[in-house]
């Protein structure tokens, strides 16, 4: 898998005039972390139609533009230094992290970035690009600077498009202070939305209650209140499609808040298509996205179709860890206790650790098998370390062979080698120290969930799950499972008993019901999420049939595995080594439909809205009839990995064939919870 | 994509003037404002440290266009075929050597001297975070200046060492360069016939025979004239095994070229690493003769404890 010798280019250092290779200390002989960036970096270039390929690099790019003040970045390796400050709010700050690391950033030349609310002390001489939202807050703080004469000068970005009337009052702070010259630039960036994944978005964290499932589905709401929130969201949409560079064909479901918030959408696009002067679909804007010969298919769909995948157990690594640990913008924080170990009396009381790691695209171990199975992950981890090991000691053995320097001459032929051994070896430290701090990050990640499933039994609500919502005959009553006190949580309790309500197509009987009432409340469970799940089944029996889940199954797998057998830290004694079978939840399904144009009565009627054409109106018949190439799946009301792993996996099979995942918010299980329970105490 | 809506902001700021003179409100901008900015403008801390840190910036620029300017020359070798133009002697690349030592140090001197200067003075740990990355980005700026410095210099002291080698490992390669030239003087009297290529072939192994004095060796062969067959099979016979000999012996040079250059990037990045190491090991011992310390006193509290 690895290959030690450094490539021969590396010693044409001498006769070629001018041209010299500059020996790097990140080995050329495609390791591990560098093949990652060389596979993401060809995969993008790969796809012709690739408009949709990466979100994050799109964003990524429009970032660094506006860091380097609005101008494209080109690296230079001779170039002067030039420093900034970086001002953001919490949005800014959102969108930022999952993209750019603190180094990164000093390496675009940002000495500090700081928070706009926060003091902050004149400093002379340097100019400041702020990346804020154009809010009133915001606005007044920055004509405080302004009027304060912080810095030399001023570039301004806001992440979505500023009112005129805000702008003018900028205009009027920058004329009280006489800084009228010193605001340099002023952009809109269109970025009002956050990248996590190269094909995965969400709109927002900060003000994540507006937009949240509760928020959009409470009986209360009054229609301005609905209004404000579908306008948040269709704003971050259209900077979603403006740094995307392409006007998508939408479908959407009839009568839920996806519809409303695709009249708006169209509405919007319409508008700007329209401004010819303005608009910000022609020329340059578009890029790449020229390249591509299909526009790109927007379905937005409501969460309402579809509510036992938020509350569903899971099987695959990343949602694991986002549904078990506090997984944050791509950031997890796990809290260890620091061992068991005998404390004297009268020692401080041990504190517990906290820490915190970021999981990011160059993290190759993650990007590979932030999908797969537990099981999986675990071996890998293994694997890696093992040959994390031979690596190390294949360093280590060339110190002793190092000794044998000066000694005779025999030997020196022996070295012969072993100079380009030694360079190779130390050559390859760096990448050899970050492996292991990769293994280390996941070594403790994993166990932190392996310790979770352990505890609360989650192998087996998976299983149980898989099966209520695939319709197969289940071997336990769901009674015992939930009046077992062993296995879980209350809430992982309330969480099988609701996919199983969903999933039913008869309702159980009152008798019935009572019982398992009787039970969940014994095990400590709250009933308010009850309450409004009866309400929404009752409204969606109205409306339409309930979806069905597909009809494939889960084969558990024996209980032995290579994991055991070797010893490992991952001892997963008692915990079934399940194996996922591929099954479209939902949501695949109807992106299916409407991708491949497969006629289907759930999608059938849904309607179809083009900003592009000329004439306004919608009709269900859509003009296009090919299959498309690249699609955007919106869920309105929040969505989780798990629906976004069940995409990616279902896009694998399809040669050509791209799909971004965007949501209004991103929950698990236990908040989604929380909300429904906030919901049924109305 | 973003849009540039500075015009627009500009824009905004005229109508904003219009407007409060429409109405009558007193703005900074105007006449007055004019005069008032510049008034402003004088007392603002000018920043001495930003200029002196931009001067010392525009001196590595200097420095490094100085260096890529005349890198093309440098580099381009000892070939005595090349035209007068383009040629450097060696007196001028050690003067460039130099040079370009003395900016450098003096470039970190100023470095140093601001870092220490940099923290006086300044009260908000804000400005202080600044400076320090600063000055990190004008190191790291010096480093990679630096670094094409010794890129070049290392291909001409390589070069050096190769010509060392060569000139060092036998005999033969000077005579063989004489034989060269002695070669061409032959075949450029057009009286010489064939049986002179024998003659000069011959010398070779008669200096691996014997080692005689060249010039000796030299007369000897001009004065012979023929050669019996056997004897030029045999000569020709050892001429092969020469020239194997020469060839693998080239081929060792260029293996030994090869490692002497890893072995030198080897130690650059040692003493890059064990210099860094430095800077931990003394903040180390700093914290071990603290601890020592504190323990010291430590003990000594505890033994004053029965004396209550």
């Amino acid at each position: 898998m690895h290959a030690l010798w450094p490539r021969p280019s590396g010693l044409c250092f001498r006769g070629d005039k001018g041209s010299h290779v500059i020996p790097s200390l990140s080995s050329p002989a495609g390791q591990w972390l560098v093949g990652a960036k060389m596979a993401s970096a060809a995969a993008a270039t790969a796809a012709a139609a690739a408009v949709a390929a990466s979100i994050r690099e799109r964003q990524t790019v429009a970032l660094k533009r506006m860091l380097n003040f609005n101008v494209p970045h080109i690296k230079n390796s001779t170039g002067e230094p030039v420093w900034k400050v970086l001002i953001y709010d919490r949005f800014g700050q959102d969108i930022i992290s999952p993209l750019l690391s603190v180094k990164e950033l000093r390496d675009m030349g940002i000495t500090l970035h700081l928070l706009l609310h926060s003091d902050r002390d004149p400093i002379p001489d340097v100019p400041a690009v702020y990346f804020v939202m154009p809010t009133e807050e915001n606005i007044d703080r920055m004509c405080q600077d302004l009027r304060n004469q912080l810095y030399e000068s001023y570039y301004l970005n806001f992440i979505s498009a500023i009112s005129r009337s805000k702008l003018e009052d900028i205009a009027n702070a920058a004329l009280a202070a006489s800084a009228v010259t010193q605001v340099a630039k002023v952009f809109d960036q269109y970025l009002n939305f956050i990248t996590l994944e190269d094909d995965m978005f969400v709109l927002c964290n900060q003000n994540k209650e507006l937009v949240s499932y509760r928020a959009i589905n409470r009986p209360d709401i009054t229609d301005t209140e609905m209004e404000t929130v579908m306008d948040t969201i269709v704003d971050s949409l259209f900077c979603f499609f403006v740094t995307l560079g392409a006007v998508p064909i939408i479908r959407c479901s009839r009568g839920t808040a996806a519809e409303m918030v695709a009249v708006k959408l169209d509405k919007k696009l319409r508008e700007n298509l329209r401004d010819a002067r303005n608009s910000l679909f022609t020329g340059d804007t578009l890029g790449a996205g020229q390249f591509s010969f299909q526009r790109p298919l927007l379905v937005l769909v409501d969460r309402n179709i579809d509510l036992a995948t938020p509350l569903h157990h899971t099987w695959t690594y990343q949602a694991l860890v986002h549904d078990v640990l506090d997984f944050h913008l791509n950031r997890v924080n796990l809290e260890e206790s620091s061992g068991v170990e005998n404390s004297p009396a009268g020692a401080r009381p041990k504190r517990k650790n906290k820490k915190s790691y970021d999981l990011t695209p160059v993290d190759k171990f993650w990007q590979k098998h932030k999908g797969s199975p537990f099981p999986e992950v675990a071996e890998s981890v293994q694997q890696e370390l093992e040959s994390y090991r031979a690596q190390e000691d294949e360093v280590k053995r060339l110190k002793s062979i190092m000794g044998l320097e000066g000694e005779d001459e025999g030997a020196i032929s022996m070295l012969s080698d072993n100079t380009a051994k030694l360079t190779s070896a130390v050559s390859s430290l760096p990448e050899l120290l970050e492996k292991k701090r990769l293994i280390d990050l996941h070594t403790n990640v994993a166990t932190a969930v392996l310790e979770h499933i352990k505890a609360r039994k989650l192998d087996v609500y998976f299983e149980y799950e898989e099966k209520i919502m695939s319709k197969t005959t289940l071997d336990k009553s769901l009674l015992d499972i939930i009046s077992d006190p062993d296995a879980g949580t209350p809430e992982d309790k309330m969480r099988l008993f609701l996919i199983y309500y969903i999933s039913t197509q008869q309702a159980p009987s009152e008798a019935d019901l009572e019982q398992y009432k009787k039970a969940l409340t014994d095990a400590g469970c709250n009933l308010n999420p009850l309450q409004y799940i009866k309400q929404w089944k009752a409204f969606t029996k109205m409306a339409s049939a309930p979806a069905s889940y597909g009809s494939t199954t889960t084969k558990p797998m024996g209980l032995l595995s290579r994991v055991m057998n070797t010893g490992s830290q991952f001892v997963m004694e008692g915990v079934k080594n399940l194996v996922l079978k591929q099954q479209n939840l939902p949501v695949t399904r109807i992106l299916d439909n409407l991708m491949e144009m497969k006629s289907n009565p759930e999608t059938d009627d849904y309607r179809y809205f083009d900003p592009k054409m000329l004439r306004g109106n919608d009709s269900s018949v859509p003009r296009n009839k090919n299959p498309f190439q690249e699609a955007i799946v919106f869920v309105v009301g929040g969505g989780n990995y798990i629906e976004y792993q069940n995409l990616v996996d279902y896009i694998k099979g399809k040669q050509g064939k791209h799909i971004l995942y965007g949501c209004s918010e991103l929950f698990n299980a236990t908040q989604f919870i929380k909300q429904l329970s906030q919901l049924g105490q109305k | 994509m973003a849009v540039d809506i500075t015009l627009l902001f500009r824009a905004s700021v005229k109508t904003v003037k219009t407007r409060n003179k429409a109405l009558g409100v007193a703005v900074g901008g105007g006449v007055d404002g004019s005069r008032d900015e510049l008034f402003r403008r004088s007392p603002r801390p000018k920043g001495d440290f930003s200029s002196r840190a931009r001067e010392v910036i525009s001196h590595i620029g200097k420095l490094r266009d100085f260096l890529l300017e005349h890198r093309k020359d440098y580099i381009n070798a000892y070939s005595h075929t090349m035209s007068e133009y383009g040629r450097m002697t060696d007196t001028e690349r050690d003067q460039i050597d130099q040079d370009a030592q003395i900016f450098m140090r003096t470039c970190s001197e100023a470095i140093q001297q601001l870092r220490a200067e940099a923290h006086k003075e300044i009260h908000s740990q804000q400005v202080k975070e600044h400076r320090t990355a600063v000055l990190d980005f004008i190191e790291d700026y010096l480093k990679r200046v630096c670094k094409l410095y010794s890129e070049q210099r290392a291909i001409r002291v390589k070069r050096v060492v190769d010509k060392k080698r060569l000139s060092k490992l036998e005999p033969e390669p000077n005579t063989k360069t004489r034989e060269s030239t002695s070669s061409e003087k032959v075949s450029q009297s057009p009286s010489k016939d064939s049986e002179e290529n024998p003659a000069t072939e011959e010398h070779p192994e008669k200096i691996l025979a014997e080692t005689q004095p060249e010039l000796g060796t030299w007369g000897d062969g001009k004065g012979e004239d023929e050669l019996s067959p056997e004897e030029i099979q045999m000569f020709e016979q050892e001429n092969q095994r020469l020239i194997g000999e020469m060839n693998s012996l080239f081929d060792e040079v260029r293996q030994i070229e090869g490692r002497v250059v890893e072995i030198s990037r080897l130690q650059e990045i040692f003493t890059e690493k064990v210099l860094q190491q430095e800077a931990e090991i003394d903040s180390i011992h700093q914290l071990v003769v603290g601890a020592t310390e504190n323990i010291k006193e430590g003990n000594e509290d505890i033994r004053e404890v029965p004396h209550l």
